[in-house]
């Protein structure tokens, strides 16, 4: 092996391993502590009874909405197979927790009574879920209904041929309450919802439908220049006929839906309000508005798995104190030190001066794995957990093997009369063969804990892999090299720097 | 250092494990009998992760005892004959945890509610730790799976890389292992944790590792003594011997860190979740370490004796000198040699003055030729 590559190979991979970490400081990744270490709430839930695959994407979806919407920094919502745990770090009341994810997502149809902007949110954003601003501004600036959500059967089956030529229908909207507190005069069974996206409150009826009124059959398409939404009804009562009686007294417009809008509702957050264009559906519905593309696709989504919400078991809860968190972590974190600084101590005494590579080494070791688990933290929402903690404390035994494997090897060559710079070559060929078949091993077994299991053995099962993946990084890269090149010096041509008599005992048989 | 010390530290050792491997399967048969014993008799401590159940736990603030506590579940009709409650001091806090069958909901509010108020803090700060019943069997098989199809993969792999019956070696110390380590758990009653799964599967691993390692060693010299004659004995014990102080410092170096957890960690900081946890890595590595010696290279050794390749020389082995010979020069001392060195010194452990030099280096080492490799 030309000197060369080794002083390339040594100088990378101290650049990768530095560079990396000045790289994850400067933009601010840090690892990310899991529940344990930090405290907070951890439920676990799995789906009851029949469910699709693509449901259970989207009840995730509207979990982490709702999560994100209390404001719980860094939530961790993950899915593993089935399972979807949600960790939220910090939160200390865990039955608002489950309340908050508890909700199953029920999609309701709701007769909107009056819509008013609410005054404490007048400024509106681009509305994030539907087309609800739009129906009022379309009635104030009343251009044509390019602008305004409005409700059809798909080939005019019954009402107007498509709904955007009636923007007069939206008018009374927007002038029965301008301004007024919608609070004032609920009757029984009203319910008031505020759209805050969309900077807009909604006075509601009596849920006339639910979500099951549609099949699970809805997309988003381009129709006449603009995106819509089509969804099927299933067949007699359950489904068209409610959906109809409901279509029916909206577009009547009377006492019990005098706006003849129809607030979708999803737990009840209004995602769009479109106006009814016709008293009667046959088979489907078509929603039409300025949706963008985004915005067409989650409706469509929500529509059809509103059909079939999945329903969540929450087998296990678990709290953890703050204070205990903390504690675990101090302490985790200094033992963890004083053991690697006692096995270097331990190392120098046996192996002398050659054990310096081993405290070089692990410093490498070190930043590389600060640095995986700062950016997996950022991206892929990883959570430094105890038994992660406690994975990474045992893989130093296995770290410092690695070097115990090729010393040894490497005494016993020395030993043998070699010089160094020969042994060391040998030492790490054989060394390295070990390395790998043991390591091998070990990633069986974490890829196996990994996938098969859930919670914290899995946790345990990542960081060994990690670790053992850099166990092997950083003996072919960093320890092959400086040991081969510290070999060629005059100083460590010596067994003197490896504890042993080595040289000279060669010399007294020759 | 001198003598047998500097033998060791020089790895110049000419120990016969082979020839006590009976004294470690006495050992392990002994402890392995224990165990199924105990397993059989008390079974295992099975935290509510596995098979269900809710805990409570809250600071003590100095106002409850665990007597008290018992009688707020009686007050609630609650079955407190089963209840686990235990005190845990961590650092400066004092906290008190129930642990219970599963409850109908209104009845966990209502405790959760009495012990808030006998404490003096709001219900919500009581934590709470809820697992299903079905959950926690859930989590058991789950476990368990993984485990068997870890092995079988495991086995695999080495079968593949070395040999079947060093998979088989391997497989029988890591079973030991786990089986003494769950031995350990049902004699004290410490309960089983997740975090005591972990420990276990790290056990596995690491014992699965060091065994990799010395049988990495023994097909190394497998290969070396393949023209020679020498018996398969021979080959276990000089590889035994060339990787005794690997193994040592590998595990001294393995258990250092769990050491300091151990003492430091749940000693002086008070981290109550790590103690049992360090508590069983620290006899799963021993274990592991025991094993990859004791048993793994010894049920090897009984495998390989058998084989066709090997059985004409089964029952021979070179001790002392002998095998100092044989590591040195890689050939087996003359029959007639062996009788009259046997006749001398037959236990390596009596510290035998090291083999003059000429005699291990009969044939000085060269470097090896470039185009063996």
């Amino acid at each position: 092996m030309p000197k060369r590559n080794l002083l390339v190979s040594l100088i990378s991979i101290l650049v990768v391993a530095f560079g990396l970490f000045l790289g994850n400081i400067i933009v601010g990744n840090t690892p990310s502590l899991g529940l344990d270490l930090q405290g907070g709430a951890s439920v676990t839930m799995t789906p009851i009874g029949e469910y699709e695959e693509a449901a259970l994407s989207v009840a995730v979806d509207i979990i982490r909405q709702r999560v994100d919407s209390i404001g719980v920094a860094e939530p961790e919502i993950i899915r593993q197979g089935d399972t979807v745990v949600v960790n939220l770090p910090g939160v200390k009341d865990q039955q608002q927790a489950l309340d908050l994810i508890g909700r199953t997502g029920a999609v309701e149809m709701r007769p909107v009574l009056r819509t008013a902007e609410n005054p404490e949110n007048t400024t509106t954003t681009t509305g994030a879920k539907g087309a609800t601003t739009t129906t009022v501004k379309g009635a104030t600036s009343s251009t044509v209904a390019q602008s305004s959500t409005t409700l059809a059967p798909p080939s005019g089956g019954g009402g107007e041929s498509r709904g955007r030529a009636v923007p007069q229908t939206t008018v009374p909207v927007a002038t029965t309450v301008p301004g007024t507190d919608p609070e004032t005069g609920l009757a029984p069974g009203q319910t008031v919802y505020a759209g805050q996206k969309d900077g807009l409150i909604y006075l509601l009826g009596p849920a006339g439908a639910t979500g099951e009124v549609f099949t699970n059959e809805a997309t988003a398409q381009i129709d006449a220049g603009g995106w819509a939404v089509s969804v099927n009804l299933r067949d007699g009562a359950a489904g068209e006929d409610q959906w109809n009686a409901l279509a029916k007294q909206c577009f009547e417009g009377g006492e019990g839906c005098p706006s003849k809008q129809i607030a979708i509702s999803l737990d009840g957050e209004v995602i769009s309000a479109p106006v009814v264009q016709a008293p009667s559906f046959n088979g489907s519905v078509q929603i039409t508005g300025s949706f963008t593309e985004k915005e067409a696709n989650d409706l469509a989504r929500i529509l059809q798995f509103g059909a079939v919400p999945v329903k969540f078991d929450t087998p296990t809860v678990q709290t953890v104190s703050a204070s205990l968190g903390e504690d675990s972590l101090k302490a985790a974190l200094v033992s963890g030190l004083i053991g690697v600084l006692l096995v270097l101590l331990f190392l120098i005494f046996y192996y002398r001066l050659i054990a310096l590579v081993v405290v070089a080494g692990l410093g490498v070791s070190g930043l590389l794995m600060w640095s995986v688990i700062s950016w997996l933290s950022k991206t892929n929402g990883l959570a430094l957990t105890l038994s992660g903690a406690a994975g990474i404390i045992v893989s130093i035994g296995v770290t410092v093997d690695s070097y115990v494997v090729f010393f040894e090897k490497l005494k016993d060559d020395v030993q043998a009369g070699r010089t160094m710079r020969n042994s060391a070559a040998r030492g790490f060929d054989s060394a390295w063969r070990a390395i790998v078949v043991a390591d091998t091993a070990s990633l069986i077994g974490a890829g196996v804990l990994w996938w098969l299991t859930v919670g914290s053995v899995r946790g345990f099962a990542f960081f060994l892999g990690l670790s053992t993946l850099i166990d092997m990084f950083v003996s072919y890269f960093f320890t092959r090299p400086s040991v081969l090149l510290l070999a060629r010096t005059k100083l460590f041509n010596n067994g003197k720097v490896l504890g042993v008599r080595g040289t000279s005992t060669a010399a007294e048989v020759a | 250092m001198s003598g047998r010390w500097q033998r060791l530290y020089r790895g110049e050792t000419t120990i016969n494990f082979y020839g006590r491997r009976n004294v470690g399967f006495i050992a392990s048969g002994l402890l392995l009998f224990v165990t199924i014993v105990s397993l059989f008799a008390q079974g295992l401590n099975l935290g509510i992760d596995f098979k269900g159940g809710v805990a409570f736990e809250m600071s003590v603030n100095g106002k409850i005892t665990v007597e008290e506590a018992r009688s707020i579940l009686e007050e609630n009709k609650v079955e407190a004959s089963g209840a686990k409650i235990q005190t845990l001091s961590s650092g400066a806090d004092e906290r008190i945890r129930i642990q219970l069958e599963v409850l109908e909901p209104k009845v966990e509010e209502s405790v959760r509610e009495d012990l808030a108020t006998k404490v003096g803090i709001k219900a919500g700060d009581v934590s709470i730790e809820k697992v299903s019943a079905t959950w926690g069997r859930g989590i058991t098989r789950d476990a368990v799976q993984a485990l068997l199809t870890f092995l079988v993969l495991v086995s695999l792999f080495i079968a593949w890389r070395f040999e079947a019956r060093m998979a088989a070696g391997a497989l029988a110390a890591v079973v030991h292992d786990v089986l003494i380590s769950v031995g350990v758990y049902s004699i004290t009653g410490l309960e089983v944790t997740p975090a005591t799964v972990v420990a276990f599967l790290t056990i596995l691993g690491f014992s699965l590792y060091d065994t990799i390692v010395v049988f990495d060693k023994v097909d190394e010299n497998q290969k070396r003594f393949a023209n020679t004659r020498v018996p398969y004995a021979d080959i276990v014990n000089v590889s035994m011997n060339q990787t005794l102080m690997r193994s040592l410092n590998t595990t001294v170096a393995a258990v250092l860190p769990v050491l300091s957890l151990l003492v430091l960690g749940s000693g002086v900081f008070g981290a109550v979740a790590l103690q049992e946890f360090a508590l069983a890595l620290l006899v799963g590595m021993a274990t592991g370490a025991y094993s990859s010696i004791f048993i793994a290279s010894p049920v090897l050794g009984l495998l390989k004796e058998r084989s066709r390749e090997y059985s004409a020389l089964r029952g021979q082995v070179s001790i002392g000198a002998d095998m100092a010979h044989v590591m040195a020069t890689g050939t087996p001392q003359s029959r007639r040699a062996r009788q009259v060195d046997n006749a001398a010194s037959t236990d390596a452990s009596i510290p035998t003055p090291v083999p003059a030099v000429e005699a291990i280096l009969s044939h000085p080492p060269r470097p090896r030729k470039k185009s063996r490799r």
